[in-house]
């Protein structure tokens, strides 16, 4: 039996929300932590983190790849967890997608094979799809898009993810579920953080000012 | 049944407490020392107490000791089966305590890492589980000592 006590009390506790101060352990720290759990696991964490670099796809790819993409790892992954976080993801990614072409006057885009994808088939020509009771974050990402505001667009996406990968770790103590968790918002944390260049920059610069103010640094 | 037995039911009673008040500490000192070490990875002090929270499971076997050497006395073959029934009882109620202790000590070691100020009302739900342990263990020796020829008993 695989324990992760040792591995979970290793990982310093994740802000309350993702735009809530600086990422808490860098990319190379999290990959030497993670590389405590055995081959299998580390096999499953590999599967989820070649996901969430393919989710943070260039925007040249089309339709059918996706579809076929979304195919792939249906018929993989195993775990019901991983399975979970990534058909939650693609539910969002494809409500996105969707709106995109609704408001552009565009016909529906190849849907990935889900029950979601016949629902908006079915009610294309109906504002947000007459999902706003099932997807309470819609409403607010149409209208942000509305307003031009790309990044506040954005920022509820990540809200509705955070909150709802917050929502199922809660049901989970020290356990594999956790570390996946752990590193879907882990991924939240670090892709809102890349946006944010300028104030990355700055924080750069107030750390380099506070090493040489406490002489940290003896040359 | 069989007298010898009968005689293995009650050997088993004798042993059964510290046997499985051990398995419970092995569990629960397991889990809190693994979150120990964990934590000691993500903190830059106060490693004595981590490492002195994730031994609170040790206790089970301490209780284990004491329950087997008061039922450890010359005894009548007619108190062996109440001497069963009572051992392999209180040894579970020591491994469940010693297991689910261990699981709150890595709970409590895992939130004071991130808030020290924390770390005495953390150790609140070991203290209480400890408590359960302690009502098994006494009420172990209390009613062993009314067995027949057992240690104190009539």
């Amino acid at each position: 039996m695989q324990s992760y006590y040792t591995l979970i009390a290793s990982l310093p506790q994740l802000p309350r929300e993702f735009d809530d101060g600086p990422i808490p352990i860098s990319a190379a720290t999290l990959r030497h932590r993670v590389s405590m759990l055995d081959h299998h696991d580390r096999q499953i964490v590999q599967q989820v983190s070649d996901f969430f670099r393919w989710d943070r796809q260039p925007r040249d790819r089309s339709d059918v790849e996706i579809r076929e993409t979304h195919r792939r790892l249906v018929a993989e992954i195993r775990h019901p967890l991983v399975a979970q976080v990534v058909h939650h993801r693609f539910e969002m990614r494809m409500l996105v997608a969707a709106l995109r072409c609704q408001r552009g006057g565009l016909p529906p885009p190849v849907f990935p094979d889900l029950p979601l994808a016949v629902w908006i088939q079915r009610h294309w020509d109906e504002p947000c799809f007459r999902l706003n009771e099932r997807f309470h974050w819609l409403a607010r990402f149409c209208q942000a898009i509305e307003d031009h505001q790309p990044r506040r667009a954005q920022w509820h996406l990540f809200t509705e993810l955070w909150n709802h990968w917050s929502r199922l770790n809660d049901q989970y103590n020290f356990s594999f579920e956790s570390v996946v968790l752990y590193l879907a918002r882990w991924e939240i944390l670090h892709r809102w953080a890349s946006q944010n260049e300028q104030r990355g920059r700055q924080r750069f610069n107030d750390l380099v000012d506070d090493i040489l103010r406490t002489g940290g640094v003896n040359c | 049944m069989d007298e010898p037995m009968v005689e293995m039911l009650g050997r088993i009673g004798i042993y059964a407490p510290l046997f499985l008040g051990a398995i419970g500490s092995i569990l629960g000192c397991a889990a809190g020392g693994q979150a120990a070490c964990g934590a000691m990875l993500d903190v830059e002090g106060g490693y004595g107490r981590l490492i002195g929270v994730s031994a609170l499971p040790s206790s089970q076997t301490i209780y284990g000791i004491v329950v087997m050497l008061s039922m450890n006395g010359s005894y009548q073959i007619q108190a062996a089966p109440g001497m069963f029934a009572i051992g392999t009882l209180c040894g579970l109620a020591l491994l469940f305590s010693g297991w689910f202790q261990g699981k709150c000590c890595a709970s409590a070691i895992h939130a004071t890492k991130s808030k020290p100020e924390v770390f005495g009302l953390s150790v609140a739900p070991a203290a209480i589980v400890e408590g359960f342990a302690v009502f098994a263990f006494v009420f172990a020796l209390i009613l062993a000592g009314g067995l027949p020829s057992a240690a104190g008993g009539s």
